[in-house]
């Protein structure tokens, strides 16, 4: 019980973040859900890491409720009735948002807000509504204060969208996490909003609406850092592969592809499926929550997650090649992914329905204790090229990822200048495939860690030993230090050179 | 043809509309008392001053030519500061084909480019030639950042073949202009009248330097002259900072705030929002 009094004493954490982790605690205290002693080996030499989700998962990692059908028929269980104005639906939804279950114990998807909104602030009038919109906002950040609480707006432009934005701009708050979906439709006006609100304040993210549309389900939401699951499901769990760790096992180039990736890829797949079928047989998730209950998540639509980072190393250890700066690197990248998902796809996934009964291929965003280890499949920080080769040498990898990855790209503060050009240079991305482009300009008071926003302040303020609102900036504190993020290439370099 | 480069960058947000690559070309025909960066005045007269002074080993004398190796450069720009003649080790020579395939291999992220210096018209054959090649086979605008001061005839023809002309006017009282830049502005304005009735003076540009054309009554003039020209073109105010600067400019300090926002109403009292500019601390 030593852990326990350890963390009731521990005076860094305040009463909710002492409840979230003794009731890790206690589900950590049965044995890991079934797995192979194989399996057990790749958690031990670091290969494979479940991110913490607890040893007997009894909830999906990541629950995408259909908002819009809450919003239409009410709730049983909730005793609430379909809203009919803008506070009705306002309050309805910062009602559900708590009952929404997750690894953190916030939401991890607010839904598709502009849309969900849009009848009833046209109905309340622009005044009223950017009231109601703003005290919305200030709620959710201040009730649900994590970086992974993610809300989805776009691809068409609102009234609601660009109130968002415009309230965003103002209230300069870490949460929520903000993607804007975007496609060809997205008129120039309301993008323009979005980049220069993005140049202020790090959000919202572009997302590549009809790639996306198109390789994983057309009506799809964006949740937690940067992950694309299907709306009315989600994720039972995220299980990540450390491909830096994994390729040193091989002899060689060769042995990696034939024989060591496929093996940790099985055995990833493994532990993904004992996880899974654990929430749906022995917890019996779908049994016992509302949200199954009156059709807001279906099992058809849940899959799970197996997540990839540290390409960048795996390529340079074998092949002695920098992804970025080597051509050829791009070919063994491709080789890498290819194996990796070929072989995730040779075997079923448990409860993958919402993904054709396959596991979902996610390039994961890294954690705080990471150390020389590069999220996903980016390019090593500080060894960034120029902007267009690095979108041109990313841009071909995010085709395999069906269930979330993205790119950061840090411009400097000439940006806000030109959110034109900014946008012209997004729309390029997306044309070369990048799926999601988070960006942010390097004075901005806010730090995108690997798919999440922490303010500077609250950094500096957690490292003076403040206890604060937000779980995530702890996180973020330890990301800065172990991931170099600062080190991050600023993009455009500086003024003119005939002034 | 060969275009003698400074620099290139991949994009940039403040050298004209949208997303654009810079292209910055090396020589210039004015000796402007602030100029920012001296060393794209002169083309390299190998005279070695720099090989020795390369932390990186960089630089090599052969057969008294300087050779840069981009490969093992730092990029400290040692070389740079102990140029006795305001050049650089570092230009390059581009084939205007190769430039145009460099151009286009990005054109998906583009809106145009833009060619910057030194002054960059003093090479306006090169520029010709590309814009031409470029026109063949993108939509990408081509646009010239330039002080004017070039003869006439070929500045019409320059003018006739881009898109857009962004224009220094360092002082409009002609003395003052010969004391900020050793050249008279008579022909300037010509040019400017003539990069006007074509259309494509997008923008002037006026840097605001304490105690020389930082009077009220000099940003009238050019106000007026901005909206006398036509009723389009930009004016852009940019406050005088000493970054980079080896006259005796060097140790004035930067433009005040305040100072630079009474400026700035002067010429919104004329121009209305066609000024713009961002005082930057």
């Amino acid at each position: 019980m030593n852990r326990v009094y350890e963390i009731i004493t521990d005076t860094s954490l305040d009463y909710k973040d002492k409840r979230h982790l003794l009731a890790a605690e206690a589900e950590n205290s049965l044995p890991y859900v079934k797995i192979s002693e194989k399996a057990q080996n790749y958690f031990s030499e670091g290969i494979l890491c479940d991110l913490f989700e607890g040893h007997a998962p009894y909830r999906p990692r990541y629950i995408l409720p259909d908002y819009q059908k809450f919003l239409q028929k009410g709730s049983e269980y909730l005793n609430l009735k379909p809203p009919q104005d803008l506070f009705e639906a306002v309050n309805a939804l910062l009602i559900i948002y708590r009952y929404v279950p997750s690894i953190t114990g916030y939401p991890v998807y607010l839904g598709q807000v502009d849309e969900l909104l849009e009848p009833f602030v046209l109905a309340a009038g622009e005044e009223l509504s950017e009231k109601l919109l703003k005290m919305f906002l200030v709620q959710v950040d201040r009730v649900l204060p994590d970086g992974f609480v993610h809300m989805n707006i776009g691809p068409k432009d609102t009234r609601t969208g660009l109130l968002i934005l415009k309230l965003e701009r103002l209230l300069k708050h870490a949460v929520p996490n903000i993607s804007l979906k975007y496609n060809e439709e997205t008129p120039d006006s309301f993008a323009v909003e979005a980049v220069k609100t993005a140049l202020e304040i790090g959000k919202p993210y572009f997302v590549n609406d009809r790639e996306l549309k198109e390789d994983l389900d057309p009506v799809y939401g964006v949740a937690s850092c940067y992950n694309t699951l299907l709306i009315g499901g989600g994720s039972f769990t995220l299980v990540r592969l450390n491909l830096k760790e994994a390729a040193k096992k091989a002899k060689d180039f060769q042995d990696f592809i034939q024989n060591v990736l496929p093996d940790a890829v099985l055995a990833q797949a493994e532990v993904i499926n004992a996880r899974a079928k654990f929430i749906v047989e022995e917890a019996k998730f779908f049994e016992t929550s509302f949200l199954a209950k009156e059709g807001l998540i279906t099992p058809d639509r849940f899959t799970s997650m197996a997540g990839y980072f540290g390409l960048y190393e795996c390529i340079e250890h074998l092949t002695g090649l920098k992804l970025g700066k080597d051509k050829e690197a791009l070919d063994y990248a491709e080789q890498v992914l290819k194996t990796a998902k070929d072989t995730l796809e040779s075997i079923p996934g448990a409860y993958c329905y919402g993904t054709g009964g396959r596991i979902g291929f996610h390039a994961q965003s890294g954690i705080d204790s990471d150390i020389d280890v590069t999220p996903g499949v980016r390019i090593k920080y500080g060894e960034e090229p120029d902007i267009f080769t690095q979108i041109k040498t990313i841009g071909p990898l995010h085709k395999y990822f069906n269930t979330g990855i993205s790119d950061i790209y840090i411009f400097d503060r000439t940006a806000r200048e030109n959110p034109e050009g900014v946008l012209k240079i997004i729309k390029g991305a997306l044309k070369e495939g990048i799926r999601v482009f988070s960006f942010n300009t390097s004075d901005s008071e806010f730090i995108r860690i690997t798919g999440y926003l922490v303010k500077r302040t609250d950094v500096l303020k957690y490292e003076k030993g403040e206890v604060l609102r937000e779980d995530t900036v702890k996180l973020g504190a330890a990301s800065i230090k172990n991931n170099n993020t600062e080190a991050r290439k600023v993009r455009i370099i500086g003024e003119g050179s005939n002034q | 043809m060969k275009g003698v480069i400074n620099k290139i960058i991949e994009v940039s947000f403040i050298d004209g509309p949208g997303s654009r690559m810079a292209i910055f070309l090396q020589g210039c025909n004015l000796d402007c008392l602030y100029c920012h960066n001296p060393e794209t005045k002169k083309y390299c007269r190998n005279c070695g001053a720099c090989v020795e002074q390369c932390p990186a080993g960089a630089l090599t004398n052969l057969d008294g030519k300087v050779t840069w190796d981009n490969a093992i450069c730092q990029g400290c720009d040692r070389c740079l500061e102990v140029c006795p003649h305001s050049s650089t080790p570092k230009t390059t020579l581009w084939k205007a084909g190769d430039l145009v395939a460099y151009i286009l291999e990005n054109e998906v992220f583009l809106d145009g480019v833009t060619f910057s210096g030194g002054e960059c018209t003093l090479q306006a054959d090169f520029i010709l030639e590309v814009s031409k090649k470029l026109k063949e086979k993108s939509n990408l605008t081509v646009f010239v950042d330039t002080n004017c001061f070039l003869e006439e005839e070929k500045f019409l023809n320059l003018c006739q073949n881009i898109d857009g002309v962004m224009a220094d006017l360092k002082a409009f009282d002609p003395v003052l202009h010969r004391k900020l830049t050793g050249v008279p502005n008579e022909l300037i304005f010509k040019n400017f009248k003539t990069a006007s009735r074509l259309g494509v003076l997008f923008e002037v540009r006026t840097v605001l330097v304490p105690g020389l054309n930082d009077h009220p009554l000099e940003v009238k003039n050019i106000a007026r002259f901005v909206a006398d020209l036509n009723s389009y073109t930009l004016l852009k105010l940019i406050p005088f900072r000493n970054f980079g600067v080896k006259s005796y400019l060097k140790d004035v300090p930067s433009l005040p705030e305040e100072k630079f926002f009474e400026l700035f109403e002067v010429a919104t009292g004329i121009l209305g929002s066609r000024v713009y500019g961002k005082y930057i601390k």
